[in-house]
């Protein structure tokens, strides 16, 4: 993790806005690939057929 | 090692200076490290997924929740409520309801009185509460919408399109998650013989008593086919956290606004 922070470009602010941003997509990728695993293989909601 | 160790409170400098001391790092130490490193990170993903299905799911389908109630009271109070005459469908290979009184007849045209029915619900939209008082997570009420799609069933419980809606003849279908989405489905185990759900729609409450719960195969759709009568059958995943099975409740209504009319007590 501290290793990709360096690698990014800018100054301290503009790092520190750029690894929010890619935190954010990171997790709403994960939110939306948790959400795909659960509903096919978890718990996929009930229905027969 | 242990110079790294001596050396950690005193900064970089002397750290960057331990690492520069110690040996090259070799082939079999980059595999091992690398491994340690993956399985850090596997544990850590499959803990955020945990974290995910338990809590982030059921968050999500609360505040959904809260959504639909409103727009739910909105449905009571505008739905069209028409009375249609009522003709009873004998499903071939079952009998009649066990309460009717065979001595009715429906004369010429087959009705034997007017039943209740309400405009059917857009596809997504809410249009009923489920309640089972014998479930602590369900006494309370779950709205339920229409359609039993995953994005539909993300609000927790649905109704299957292709039945009846419940509180009218046949058999009216509703799926909802068990250990996910708000997992209103839960304690469906939980449920025996002669427990009653209530589901509330816009013409009023009808009563369903339980008659089975029983485990079938996920393919098993004929605990969905039309049934003489009213019933209302609910689905869900069984074990839970597993779509391995399929976990049916049965239950026949017992009152209800149009209980007399289909049950034949008119």
């Amino acid at each position: 993790m501290r290793r990709i922070y360096r690698m990014l470009p800018g100054p301290t602010p503009v790092r520190v806005a750029t690894s929010i941003v890619l935190v954010s997509i990171v997790l709403i990728a994960l939110h939306f690939f948790y959400e795909w695993v659960g509903s096919n293989f978890l718990d996929t909601g009930g229905t027969v057929g | 090692m242990t110079r790294l160790a001596e050396n950690t409170d005193t900064g970089d400098r002397a750290e960057t200076d331990a690492s520069q001391a110690l040996p090259p790092p070799t082939l079999s130490y980059k595999i091992v490290r690398g491994l340690g490193w993956t399985l850090v990170w596997l544990g850590g993903l499959t803990l955020g997924f945990v974290a995910h299905q338990l809590w982030i799911t059921t968050f999500f389908a609360k505040a959904n929740q809260a959504e639909l109630e409103v727009a739910l009271e909105e449905r009571f109070a505008a739905a069209e409520i028409v009375e249609v005459e009522y003709v009873p469908v004998v499903v071939p290979g079952q009998d009649p309801p066990d309460e009717r009184d065979p001595s009715i007849s429906g004369g010429a045209s087959g009705s034997v009185g007017l039943l209740k029915t309400e405009s059917a619900p857009e596809d997504g939209s809410p249009f009923a509460e489920i309640r089972i008082p014998s479930i602590e997570s369900l006494a309370e009420g779950w709205t339920v919408v229409e359609g039993v799609r995953l994005s539909q069933l993300k609000n927790g419980a649905g109704h299957m399109p292709w039945t009846p809606l419940p509180g009218q003849p046949g058999n009216a279908v509703i799926s909802g998650h068990r250990t996910t989405y708000g997992q209103p489905f839960h304690d469906l185990d939980h449920l025996t013989a002669g427990d009653t759900i209530e589901v509330e729609t816009a013409i009023g409450t009808h009563v369903y008593a339980v008659t089975e719960v029983f485990v079938v195969r996920p393919t098993d759709v004929w605990v969905t086919h039309p049934k003489s009568g009213a019933w209302l059958t609910l689905t869900t995943c069984n074990p839970k956290f597993s779509a391995r099975e399929r976990l049916i409740v049965h239950a026949q209504m017992v009152a209800g606004p149009n209980a007399e009319v289909i049950l034949g007590r008119a």
